[in-house]
């Protein structure tokens, strides 16, 4: 394909738009950056490959259309096993690399040490938990937004977002007021 | 007098994706690695280029030059 500068505008605004919920939904279903990043670029290569055809629909359909892409891949990279090992390895040494936010050093050790409690719980989350925690969070998508991604009741959503919630909240002892 | 508020759920959830976003740098080697750079103008049109330009100064400079002539 040979791009041209209209091309390229058109896929890099496709690209902004939706990088961060595709990322967050990679990172929900193999937990591990690395490999949610690669997954990222084989599901915006093939965006690229078939630009005409996305860039022709509204935001949403873009949306609906880059994650069928993104969930056939996850398929896929979890057949060949290697989000499987990649998850079980995270799983194991998951651990917090946040920021702190908050000020006072015993405050920020304090934060730092609940951020890396936070990370251990998020990843004991049933799968379908942690992929909607992480979209709602890191990829910024409403619930509506998320369902219409997987295909699910934006209901069914709300849902999965509220029981992981509240297993986050037990296993920091903190009170959830979604 | 009460100290820093002690950050909830939300705060934590806050932090937590914050540190997990794609950082732009990653984002851009990621757009650099998809997206072919715009080809510039291959050697066949930049020939063709410099023969018209060349054809048009060629002409321009053969040709009487009536508008310079004194209009008075």
């Amino acid at each position: 394909m040979t791009p041209s500068g209209d091309d390229t505008a058109a896929f890099t605004r496709i690209f902004e738009q939706h990088r961060h919920a595709v990322h967050a939904y990679f990172l929900g279903r193999v937990a591990d950056p690395e490999l949610a990043a690669d997954l990222l670029q084989e599901a915006f290569l093939r965006v690229w490959r078939r630009l005409s055809e996305v860039e022709a629909r509204s935001g949403d359909q873009q949306r609906a259309w880059i994650f069928t892409v993104a969930r056939n891949l996850a398929i896929d990279s979890y057949r060949a096993g290697a989000t499987r090992r990649a998850t079980e390895a995270s799983l194991r040494q998951a651990a917090a690399t946040g920021e702190t936010t908050v000020p006072g050093p015993h405050l920020a050790a304090e934060h730092a040490e609940r951020l890396a409690q936070l990370d251990a719980a998020i990843a004991e989350l049933p799968e379908e938990q942690r992929v909607i925690l992480s979209m709602a969070t890191a990829g910024g998508l409403t619930s509506r937004q998320i369902g219409e991604a997987l295909g699910e009741p934006a209901g069914t959503v709300r849902y999965r977002l509220s029981q992981a919630r509240k297993q986050l909240a037990a296993a920091l002892d903190l009170e959830d007021e979604p | 007098m009460t100290g820093p508020r002690r950050p909830d759920l939300d705060d934590l959830l806050a932090t937590w994706a914050r540190a997990r976003r794609l950082p732009d740098a990653e984002a851009d080697r990621i757009l650099l690695a998809i997206v072919p750079a715009v080809p510039a103008p291959s050697m066949t049109w930049w020939a063709e280029f410099n023969d018209k330009l060349s054809s048009v100064i060629t002409r321009a400079t053969a040709a009487p030059l009536p508008a310079f002539a004194d209009p008075w």
